[in-house]
């Protein structure tokens, strides 16, 4: 079964969720510093990692963003701050979902599985989605923007996928959140952060985007 | 009454001063040109009667003077009119022209008495200037000059002056108006900080030192403000410690707790017994403190953006196992995005789901309507409804259904409701609960301005 990497510096914290993970069926491995996880991390390379934000030395926001750094693995938020400002900053640095302790087991482990989904397949297989110069190829699971690869994490490219299949049609954030996060009932800050992190990498101008715009309490929507 | 306000009561007293300021230079120069003007024209017509006297007289001077002949041969043209009073026989140019009995009888005696005289009378109601000289003992000369141009002139002056003294009181309004504004700038410069902080931007300062007679006013309104937004910021960081602090044992105890429920067939009945305990108890312990961290917190106003609250209705029947169909859009509440906090909206359909659920015989249906600009969530259930004596009570916290002391455990937070009354309290509405035509409890929460 798939690898969890834990950086928790609580060492009851990391061992309740390493127990209780393992219970789930995950391998477990933790880290109580951020240096010590980035380590374990270029070592051996996890599917998922969880991340606290209140941490010693390099904070959780920074370890994700050096994380983030190295490649696309899913990243999930475990902490006991909720506030909007933390949720954002942390989303912004890369994260990609978030979950407020305590989280019970069950709900933890439906995120992770979410996350490790793979970009859904269309019904009828598209070789490439175009929008202007921005290319999206769910077959080879790539962004290209005027013939240049863009490089996305996993739940960007799930999300790119999902408007650009229902391309012309508008999304609301709770369609979006289920589709790409599992979510029944989620908090739909996750998809807008996840928009303004995709719209400064596919849009030449990301504070007035042309292909993946807002529509005001309606929802996102891709066009051309 | 309702008292005016200041800018009112400036505005007035300087329409009213200057009302007063400009009739008074009215009255006086009108007076002032209407005597210069008066006395001119008197001194005119006296000339004027002196110089016809002189020519009548010599007309007269003959042996058998034609009277008649004389006057006619007396340019005085159409403003004067000549008379001439001879042994008690009153002569004018033509026979029929003959307002003698215009001339009052003291001039007549004056005259005769050999006195000239002049005096303002009324000749067929218009007003005129009599001149009275005597020629000889027997002889009287009068010479009537019309004053009608005069007093025209006076109308038009009086009709000219009013409308500038109107033109400046109306001018001293506006100059009011106009000063209280920029008068009363600081204040609105107050009241707007104010408001901006009241809406939960603390950082909102008036701009010190613009006005040295102001300063006092911005420096201690400034003050206040850092005190308010400090002590805000330290309950802020107080609640967050504390919800942090909180939050993390119970990662672990719900963590180690789902261990234990796992292997809760491997344990001998006491330990399950035991174990099942540790489990309900710590998810209890969760919503309580979330619930409690929530109500700390909900005093903060309310974040509104446009939301589709039939969807969001449905989705948390749906996510609460319930059939969607409970909700029911109202008349013009479907198909609309009403202006709230979806967080807060979610929050109160959740928790008066859940009262429903655990008081309330279950829920039989979430109605969405509108009273004016007011959104309205209902929740109606099929239990006993709630007795009036306990309708206030019920939102207070820690106060939990009748049912559920008859139960005599529950597993309720008992801050439900509350949490449901402050999210209400925080988009300015409230909630209630009442009776539900056909038996049971509704439960009424109004959001002011999510539809307006």
């Amino acid at each position: 079964m798939a690898g969890v990497l834990v950086i928790e510096d609580d060492d009851r914290i990391r061992l309740a969720l390493l127990l209780a993970l393992e219970d789930e069926g995950y391998v477990v491995r933790g880290a109580a510093t951020a240096e010590e996880g980035l380590r374990a991390q270029r070592q051996d390379p996890a599917d998922q990692v969880l991340v606290d934000l209140m941490l010693p030395g390099l904070d959780g926001f920074e370890c994700i963003r050096q994380l983030r750094r190295d490649d696309d693995v899913p990243i999930v938020v475990v902490s006991a701050r909720d506030d909007t400002h933390d949720i954002v900053a942390a989303l912004e640095a890369g994260a990609d979902d978030y979950v407020v302790k305590p989280v019970a087991i069950k709900e933890l482990s439906a995120r992770l599985r979410a996350l490790r989904r793979r970009a859904r397949t269309a019904a009828a297989p598209v070789p490439v989605y175009a929008f202007g110069g921005l290319e999206i190829s769910p077959e080879e699971g790539e962004v290209r923007r005027d013939g240049r690869p863009v490089p996305v994490t996993r739940t960007e490219f799930r999300l790119l996928c999902e408007l650009a299949e229902h391309a012309g049609r508008v999304l609301s954030r709770q369609q979006l959140l289920s589709r790409v996060w599992g979510y029944d009932t989620g908090d739909e800050r996750l998809v807008d952060v996840h928009v303004g992190r995709l719209r400064q990498k596919i849009e030449a101008d990301p504070a007035n985007p042309r292909h993946l715009v807002t529509l005001r309490g309606l929802g996102y929507k891709m066009q051309r | 009454m309702r008292r005016l306000g200041l800018r009112a009561r400036v505005t007035a007293a300087f329409a009213v001063g200057a009302l007063l300021l400009s009739a008074l230079m009215a009255l006086v120069s009108y007076e002032l040109v209407r005597h210069s003007l008066l006395d001119e024209r008197e001194r005119t017509a006296i000339r004027a009667a002196y110089f016809d006297a002189a020519v009548v007289r010599t007309g007269l001077d003959t042996e058998t003077p034609d009277v008649y002949e004389v006057l006619r041969s007396l340019d005085t043209g159409g403003s004067r009119r000549a008379l001439v009073h001879r042994e008690g026989q009153w002569y004018a140019r033509t026979a029929d022209e003959g307002p003698s009995g215009a001339v009052p009888a003291g001039l007549v005696a004056m005259v005769a008495a050999g006195e000239p005289g002049v005096q303002r009378v009324n000749v067929d109601g218009q007003p005129a200037l009599l001149v009275g000289l005597p020629l000889s003992k027997s002889t009287g000369y009068y010479e009537i000059t019309s004053l009608r141009e005069l007093e025209q002139t006076f109308q038009v002056l009086a009709l000219a002056l009013t409308v500038v003294a109107m033109t400046v009181a109306g001018s001293g309004a506006a100059l009011g108006w106009y000063a209280t504004r920029h008068g009363l700038r600081p204040l609105t410069a107050v009241a707007d900080a104010a408001e901006k902080i009241a809406a939960g931007d603390v950082t909102a300062r008036l701009a010190p030192g613009t006005d040295p007679d102001l300063a006092r006013l911005s420096t201690s309104f400034n003050r206040m403000v850092d005190q308010v937004a400090e002590r805000i910021e330290r309950d802020r960081r107080f609640a967050a410690d504390v919800s942090h602090e909180l939050r993390s044992p119970l990662q672990t105890l719900s963590a180690a707790a789902s261990v234990l429920a796992r292997r809760r067939e491997h344990l001998d009945e006491r330990t399950a017994t035991a174990a099942g305990l540790v489990v309900e108890e710590v998810t209890r312990f969760e919503h309580l403190v979330d619930d409690l961290i929530e109500l700390a917190r909900s005093d903060r106003p309310a974040q509104r953006e446009p939301v589709d609250v039939v969807a969001l209705a449905r989705r948390v029947c749906r996510a609460h196992g319930l059939p969607e169909s409970l909700v029911r859009p109202g008349p013009g509440a479907a198909a609309v995005l009403w202006s709230v906090d979806p967080r807060r909206v979610e929050q109160v359909l959740v928790n008066l789901l859940d009262n429903a659920v655990r008081y309330g015989g279950g829920p039989v249906a979430v109605r969405l309507s509108r009273t004016g600009g007011s959104g309205v969530v209902e929740v109606d259930d099929a239990g006993p409804g709630v007795p009036p004596v306990d309708r206030e009570v019920v939102f207070d916290r820690f106060v939990r259904g009748r049912a559920a002391h008859a139960r005599a455990g529950g597993d309720g937070t008992g801050l439900g409701l509350a949490l449901v009354a402050q999210h209400a309290a925080a988009h300015g509405g409230r909630a209630v609960v009442g009776d539900r035509p056909g038996g049971g409890a509704r439960f009424r929460v109004e959001l002011p301005g999510a539809l307006s």
